[in-house]
């Protein structure tokens, strides 16, 4: 990456113009053609900088319910358990972390009886039974950018 | 703002990789039978009122130098929250925080994502939160595997 790269990036990072031509649009800010802005784009996301492009929405606001949630996985049980998880469309992030309580994943789902339901049998199905959910009571900071 | 099926469609293409392509609006309007000038509004309808919280490319942190992260769980009395919940958001190196119910098995109530170039780092800046809002009872869960990433498909 170069500094053009990172000049890109910060343009594109979460206000890709919406507008007919958004990478010239870009490309006018930083003195670029179009082209110029897609071709190094194009790079980007082979090499991997760039998972994709796209939109990121706001689950409640299009009538979905999330949590997060910690699970306590014994090391035996603890690849059967992650591909259990992990199997659910709506889990969408999920990390181990250094803690007793291992394993972290947000769940997505319809409503929060579903989301509950869904680790009611994820208990049932690996044994793990210290699953908990933390829904979120008041969000002070949700920020994408990263600094380039 | 309402949702409707078309909204419902084009929120459905957008929450996967766009073309890279002089004109991607006009590319999804293909794909979705409509005009290019209907989707451009309708996406920024989504944008404007918030139900689209961004637009554009999601990068690999590791690879973007921000190469460890701590999600720390604080233990903060209830009618502390507001005060330390924005005392945290102020951060530039916390990227989330959020008020959460919390378990009796975990009885932390507020958390926040620091990034930083090194553990250490982390360690560091969370130290610094710590003497400023005054709060001592607090957990490091640093992350050690990323087992799944990957963006949500509504509808």
């Amino acid at each position: 990456m170069d500094e053009l790269d990172k000049a890109i990036l910060r343009q594109v990072q979460s206000k890709l113009p919406i507008d007919a031509h958004p990478y010239a649009r870009v490309g006018q800010k930083l003195g670029l053609s179009e082209e110029a802005v897609i071709e190094r784009l194009e790079r980007m996301k082979k090499s991997g900088v760039v998972r994709r492009i796209g939109g990121n929405f706001v689950s409640t606001r299009l009538g979905f319910a999330s949590t997060l949630c910690a699970a306590a996985v014994p090391e035996d049980k603890f690849e059967a358990f992650v591909a259990a998880v992990n199997a659910h469309p709506g889990v969408t992030h999920n990390y181990r972390r250094a803690h007793e309580f291992n394993v972290w994943f947000t769940f997505i789902a319809e409503s929060m009886e579903e989301i509950e339901a869904n680790l009611q049998r994820l208990r049932q199905q690996t044994g793990v039974k210290d699953i908990l959910s933390l829904p979120s009571q008041k969000m002070f900071k949700i920020k994408v950018d990263f600094p380039v | 703002m309402s949702i409707d099926q078309t909204d419902k469609r084009i929120i459905k293409r957008l929450q996967g990789d766009l073309p890279l392509v002089p004109r991607p609006f006009a590319a999804v309007a293909r794909e979705l039978g409509i005009q290019e000038q209907e989707v451009i509004d309708r996406v920024a309808d989504l944008a404007a009122s918030g139900v689209m919280r961004r637009f554009g490319a999601t990068l690999r942190h590791q690879q973007s130098g921000f190469a460890a992260n701590v999600m720390v769980a604080w233990r903060v009395p209830p009618a502390d929250i507001d005060r330390v919940g924005q005392a945290l958001a102020a951060y530039r190196q916390v990227s989330h925080c959020y008020h959460r119910q919390a378990d009796p098995r975990f009885p932390y109530n507020l958390y926040s994502m620091v990034h930083g170039k090194s553990r250490d780092e982390c360690r560091q800046v969370v130290a610094d939160m710590a003497a400023e809002v005054g709060i001592d009872d607090y957990e490091l869960l640093f992350s050690e595997q990323e087992l799944k990433k990957t963006s949500m498909s509504y509808f």
